[in-house]
């Protein structure tokens, strides 16, 4: 079956997999010295590991990229230029309360489902988009269900797991386990992470903390909500708009008050104590909330920024996240 | 009084105007002398040599009494817009309305070069979280919060979308601290699909017609905005007589750069052509004033044509210039150094680009908002750039990046790729910050090599 890969939450994988193709939502690891984009400086490490994934993939069939930040749009320029992979750039809109906006997201659907057709994939009948759903829905939600039975790293990494494999990957089950408890109760905030950052989890939990609320564009947060049983039977597509731009919460939405909202809410029932704010330099999306965040949150904010060398969790990242756990003793 | 063309500092220049009053100079309300200017703190402009003409002078001390203007637009009881991002598009519907003025508060990434960082603009936002590795709008949230630069907007009004992550991280900050935005989206500019409608822009591009659709009902909001704010309706008549005296200006700017640039001896300096580009985008709050200070550059620099006389040598490379500076000595330094512009793509051609007059007038604005060369593909501006340097017979290209821009990250190496390969002209990418003394010298060597560069290959 061919592969359709992207990195983006608003990209949904029941839609490309509706088309018969596999959808990947990878995750990149950090591109270090040998990335295909020339600079440096000035570029988030994060986009420099996705395009240097991207250029090297040899099992893709096609890639998708979107206009969720100005730094990734212009990446599908450089992915364009530097390698044969049929690409697909989609419009996902900043602004969200209106209808107009919803309706172009919409729109960007139907055309990438004509750019997956045109990569061999066929066009979905209603009832045939609706099934997937509901098989990605529950597999969706057994995943989700396993938080507080896993380690946080092994609950985010089932999540991308997921992500990269689907509902097929899914095997987990909580059954035989029983809830997971023990550590200072963190959050962690902010864009994707890349394969390397994993490490964050064990670190944390190594330093006597847990991150019961993964917030990171890789986590919890990026996952579309729980699709309505009625309207999926009735609109599948508009449900799945609805479920994915409608309700993904992000920091470069404007304006982003839905991420402050959806924060306030899982913070609060999952009694979270700290906050690891996780941002690439030249990230200038999330690095403008952060001060943001400190004020709003009442919580103390560790401030983690990241510049995505090979070696993520440097020696100094280790310390400050121990002496952060410390300090919340 | 010589009055041969040339490039003259502060000093001279008050010594002149005080020779030219005594001689009968008939100027404007906003007229004196520029000297009195760096009284309000902007200390570069003792560091700049400037046009000696007087229709450079109207032009200066045009752009720097806008402040007073848009407080007086307050004392008469007039609206004002706080428009953001679009360059060009909103402040033509705001204008439209009799009793409303829009400028730019993304202007005050002027400022820190302006007033040599003494503003302390930078400092309030890197105390809200903004810091230098944002562009240098930033100092844009430090003017808010200070309210020393500009009146405060009755209405902020911000396009998002495909734009640069560092104003909309920066309008959110904004947004965050109290400040109420009308968000509007500009999608990022798309080549039509196969059998899909198109529709072609101003500027020579060409979008989806359905984005053409999008983006109109986006500005509808706008106008619904604007009409709520100045208590007034804005019918098609009203914003097609707007798009009409934008047009005068737009067609006046055309004159100019087309006359400037293709001369044969450069007859305006680089700065003061680069304000001049700048006034197109709002008009620099009077879009009448703008209108008669064009007038008389453009009779100036005909003047200086016909007479064969300019301010450089006639050997001085054409320089296509991409992104504007962050600081204006860099236009000085690029003359001293043996280069004139001849092209510019300052981030704005889209405001430069005629609005169509024979559309619903709506839909004339929607297309020029997509024809936006930041909002389509960094291809697509090169072959923007490609078009305008066959027009001006450019000799290379520099590529100016502004510190911290998150489209200057990616864009330089693809502007670069296609302008090389399709003209082979050389391409040169420097960065430059808002205050560059300390990197005068390292600057300077560079420019010199690419111009060095250009009169070599004339030699082949
Ligand atoms: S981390 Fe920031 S700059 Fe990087 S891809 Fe995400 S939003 Fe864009
Ligand atoms: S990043 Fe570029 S486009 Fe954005 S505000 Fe700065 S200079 Fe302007």
């Amino acid at each position: 079956m061919k592969t359709i890969i992207y990195t983006c939450p608003y990209v949904p994988a029941e839609w490309i997999a509706a088309h018969g193709l596999r959808p990947s939502r990878i995750m990149p690891g950090a591109a270090g010295s040998t990335s295909p984009v020339g600079r440096t400086e000035g570029v988030c490490p994060y986009i420099r590991g996705f395009v240097n994934e991207v250029i090297r993939n040899t099992q893709a069939s096609g890639v998708v990229v979107t206009t969720v930040c100005d730094q990734m749009r212009r990446a599908f320029d450089i992915i364009m230029r530097r390698c044969e992979l049929p690409a697909f750039l989609m419009n996902v809109p900043s602004t969200w309360q209106s209808v107009a906006a919803h309706k172009l997201y919409l729109d960007e659907l139907r055309r990438l489902g004509e750019f997956l057709v045109r990569l061999g994939g066929k066009s979905p009948s209603s009832r045939a988009l609706a099934k997937v759903m509901l098989e990605y829905d529950t597999a969706r939600t057994s995943v989700l269900t396993t938080r507080g039975y896993l380690t946080s790293s092994q609950y985010s990494e089932l999540i991308a797991e997921f992500n990269r494999d689907g509902k097929s990957g899914i095997t987990t089950t909580i059954n035989e386990k029983k809830p997971f408890t023990g550590g200072i109760p963190l959050a962690i905030i902010g864009g994707p992470l890349l394969r390397e950052d994993f490490g964050i989890f064990d670190v944390v939990e190594n330093s006597g903390g847990c991150i019961v609320l993964d917030a990171t564009e890789t986590g919890e947060r990026g996952m579309c909500a729980h699709f309505d049983l009625r309207r999926l039977r009735d609109e599948p597509l508009i449900e799945l708009s609805n479920a994915y731009f409608g309700s993904i919460p992000d920091a470069f939405r404007r304006p982003n008050n839905q991420l402050y909202n959806w924060l306030k809410r899982e913070l609060a029932c999952r009694e979270v104590r700290g906050i690891i704010f996780w941002r690439y330099i030249w990230c200038d999306i999330w690095h403008a909330e952060l001060h943001r965040l400190k004020q709003w949150a009442n919580l103390p904010v560790l401030d983690v920024d990241v510049s995505g060398d090979e070696q993520a969790l440097t020696v100094r990242t280790i310390q400050r996240i121990h002496a952060f756990l410390e300090v919340l003793q | 009084m010589n009055n041969a063309p040339t490039q003259i500092t502060l000093e001279e220049w008050d010594e002149r105007y005080e020779q030219l009053r005594r001689a009968g100079l008939r100027e404007p309300g906003y007229g004196g002398p520029l000297g009195r200017h760096v009284g309000d703190g902007d200390r570069r402009l003792l560091k700049l040599r400037y046009d000696n003409s007087v229709a450079s002078l109207r032009l200066w001390n045009f752009l720097l009494t806008e402040e007073d203007r848009l407080h007086n637009a307050r004392a008469e009881g007039k609206r004002i817009v706080g428009t953001m991002k679009d360059l060009g598009t909103v402040p033509v519907m705001a204008y439209s309305l009799d009793n409303v003025v829009a400028f730019y508060p993304d202007g005050a990434w002027w400022i820190p070069c302006v007033m040599e960082l003494s503003a302390g603009l930078l400092e309030t936002a890197d105390s809200l979280g903004i810091d230098e590795s944002f562009c240098p709008v930033r100092a844009m949230l430090g003017a808010f919060v200070t309210g020393a630069h500009f009146p405060i907007p009755d209405q902020l009004v911000c396009s998002v979308g495909a734009t640069c992550d560092d104003f909309s991280a920066i309008a959110q900050r904004l947004n965050g601290l109290g400040y109420p935005i009308l968000w509007w989206e500009i999608p990022h500019r798309r080549h039509p699909e196969p059998n899909e409608a198109a529709v072609r822009l101003p500027g020579g591009f060409c979008a989806p017609k359905r984005q053409v659709e999008f983006v109109k009902s986006e500005l509808e909001r706008v106008r619904a905005a604007l009409e709520g704010l100045a208590g007034q309706r804005l019918d098609d008549k009203k914003l097609s007589a707007g798009i009409q005296k934008a047009n005068e200006v737009r067609s006046y700017l055309a004159e100019l750069r087309q006359v400037t640039f293709t001369a044969k001896v450069c007859p305006l300096p680089a700065l003061e052509m680069l304000i001049a580009e700048m006034l197109a985008i709002h008009f620099c709050s009077d879009r009448e004033e703008t209108i008669s200070v064009l007038k008389e550059l453009i009779d100036e620099v005909k003047t200086r044509v016909q007479a064969g006389r300019g301010v450089l040598g006639a050997d001085a490379a054409r320089i296509f210039w991409v992104n504007p500076v962050a600081d204006l000595q860099v236009m000085n330094l690029l003359e001293d150094c043996g280069g004139r512009i001849c092209g510019t793509e300052y981030l704005f051609s889209h405001a430069l680009d005629t609005i169509p007059e024979d559309l619903p007038p709506a839909e004339a604005l929607a297309r020029m908002a997509l024809a936006d060369p930041m909002v389509g593909s960094s291809v697509d501006r090169a072959e923007r750039i490609c078009a305008d340097i066959r027009r001006f017979g450019s000799e290379a290209v520099l590529i100016s990046r502004i510190p911290g821009a998150s489209h200057c990250a990616l864009e330089g190496e693809v502007i670069a790729e296609v302008v090389q390969s399709r003209l082979k002209v050389p391409v040169l990418e420097i960065e430059v910050p808002p205050v560059t003394d300390s990197i005068r010298p390292t600057l300077g060597t560079r420019l010199e090599a690419l111009i060095e560069t250009v009169k070599e290959r004339r030699k082949r």
